[in-house]
């Protein structure tokens, strides 16, 4: 039977399969999640360069100053900013699941803090780029 | 009148049968390391919501960002045991909490029991190397042992 | 008098040429026949439809009259065997509870996803069967038999009322991105067989599934995504099933 069946195939996820708002959250709940990790392992080897002293150091700090590297630092921030908010619905509805009867409007306050929280993150680290160039 | 089902509850040589076993042998307990980890993705989430989204806020967000931090302002944030053990917490469950996506990522992904054994050990000795690294950074870092040439 | 044969005619013209309050109908199809070739393909279909015709009853007009060799699965139609689940306009729901009018002039037709595909619009059950059987899904109750019937209030009726709904037509489980990624998690509608008799108060064997349910592939894969919640065309609130069953486990050991 089983050499009958077809294997899966490439194009099995042509079609987006159209979700409740909970599939794309936890989409993207998964893509950031993976950018924080990645990077905080970067990150824990880029501090430990302090063991060896300022000069070594500060020639790490030093390459981090350019506009491109903060433009990627504000992703990395909107990056941990989505994963948390849309953490805490996620353990919000885990813990109080009468929470599941109403997602709807917990799906949009997540979104809307959301938005909020990052558009004045935004607005503030875009400030700080331009204020270098 | 009643009537009453007989069910045999002796099996043929006339000993009593005993009740039907659905356990399959595991004597484990409800809940085990799965239930643990889904629990400590959430406390461990709640907690790195004031310790990673704060970290992350106070380095970025003041004016002049990253740009301010070199030696200097290492030293002088790790002069404080606050900041250090803060950032020693930070440092264990991010990497335990994102240790644990990763696993849960090839758990879903990775169909070949081989692979993804490999997969999840490298994030494992990947995740205790960095762990080990941190904290001896965190812990031991001196800034006298640099001092300032006169 | 209309005699039965000229009722039958009549449906047969209403079906096979267009009559009055008929809407034309396009129908996308993903069809699969692993006997011509190992590739799936789409066909479309134009057929002209009464607005508040089920789907399934257009699928036979296409089956009937335009391509014979249009497979799928159907039995009750009319939304209690869940025989006929399918993805239409990229949603999983049963064929004959979808009406022509629901879905505007195009229609696209997919099998459900994550168990592979025998032909057309036909899946492989096995994968979500066996999960259905991991979970025990039948009374465990070993005190002995009562004189009478087991009773039950009418309390402890309600608590596990919405889970004994579920037909079983998969569309829960084929809507769930972990299940698409892995057919082994044993996915919502297990989960909702399970909690079916965990909260009943007649049954004695729920340590032994909420042991099963706490492995692997069991309820913790569950990402709160609420697919399931909306794919079910029981109104079966799945996602809260699911919770709640993740609580007992966690109250258990805690």
């Amino acid at each position: 039977m089983a050499s009958r069946l077809r294997k899966k195939q490439k194009d099995d996820f042509g079609t987006a399969y159209r979700g409740h708002e909970g599939q794309w959250s936890w989409m993207f709940h998964r893509i950031t999640g993976v950018a924080v990790i990645l990077f905080l392992f970067a990150h824990v080897v880029d501090t430990a360069v302090i063991g060896w002293g300022p000069e070594a150091y500060d020639r790490v700090t030093e390459a981090y100053k350019n506009p491109a590297v903060h433009v990627l630092e504000l992703g990395l921030v909107l990056a941990v900013l989505y994963h948390s908010i849309n953490g805490m619905k996620v353990t919000l509805i885990d813990f109080f699941p009468s929470l599941a009867g109403h997602i709807k409007v917990v799906g949009r306050t997540s979104a809307i803090v959301f938005v909020v929280s990052a558009a004045i993150v935004t607005g503030i680290m875009t400030k700080q780029i331009i204020d270098l160039l | 009148m009643a009537t009453t089902i007989e069910r045999s509850t002796t099996s043929g040589d006339g000993a009593p049968r005993p009740p039907r076993d659905y356990t399959r042998g595991s004597e484990r307990p409800v809940g085990g390391f799965e239930l643990w980890m889904w629990l400590f993705m959430r406390i461990s989430g709640i907690v790195l919501l004031v310790l990673a989204l704060g970290h992350t806020l106070i380095m970025h967000l003041p004016s002049g960002g990253v740009d301010r931090v070199d030696f200097g302002f290492v030293a002088t944030r790790w002069a404080s045991p606050f900041w250090r053990s803060w950032d020693w917490m930070l440092l264990t469950l991010a990497l335990i909490h994102g240790i644990n996506g990763l696993r849960n990522i090839t758990l879903d992904y990775v169909r070949k029991p081989g692979t993804r054994f490999a997969a999840n050990m490298v994030f494992y000795v990947l995740g205790f190397t960095l762990f080990v690294l941190g904290t001896i950074i965190v812990v031991t870092f001196d800034p006298s042992n640099w001092p300032p040439v006169a | 008098m209309a005699t039965p044969a000229d009722v039958l005619q009549d449906s047969d013209a209403r079906r096979a040429g267009g009559a009055a309050g008929a809407v034309t109908l396009t129908l996308r199809i993903r069809r699969f026949n692993p006997e011509i070739s190992q590739d799936s393909w789409w066909d479309e279909f134009t057929v002209e439809a009464d607005p508040l015709d089920r789907l399934v009853e257009v699928l036979h007009q296409v089956k009937w009259y335009h391509d014979g060799t249009l497979s799928f699965r159907r039995s009750c139609a009319h939304g209690i065997c869940g025989s006929d689940a399918m993805l239409i306009n990229g949603r999983n729901a049963l064929a004959c509870k979808v009406l022509v009018d629901d879905v505007g002039p195009r229609v696209t037709i997919e099998p459900i996803r994550g168990l592979a595909v025998l032909k057309d619009l036909i899946v492989d059950m096995d994968p979500f069967l066996e999960g259905y059987r991991t979970v025990l899904p039948f009374l465990i109750n070993d005190s002995g038999e009562p004189d009478k019937e087991r009773l039950q209030s009418a309390e402890e009726r309600a608590r596990f009322d919405d889970t004994t709904k579920c037909i079983l037509c998969a569309a829960c489980t084929t809507s769930c991105p972990i299940f698409w990624g892995d057919e082994g998690y044993i996915g919502p509608a297990a989960i909702v067989n399970a909690h079916r008799f965990i909260f009943d108060s007649r049954d004695e064997g729920s340590r032994e599934r909420l042991k099963i349910l706490s492995e692997k592939t069991g309820v913790f894969r569950c990402r709160t995504t609420f697919n399931c919640t909306d794919a079910c065309p029981r109104g079966i609130q799945v996602t809260k099933a699911i919770q709640e069953v993740k609580r007992s486990i966690l109250f258990d050991r805690f």
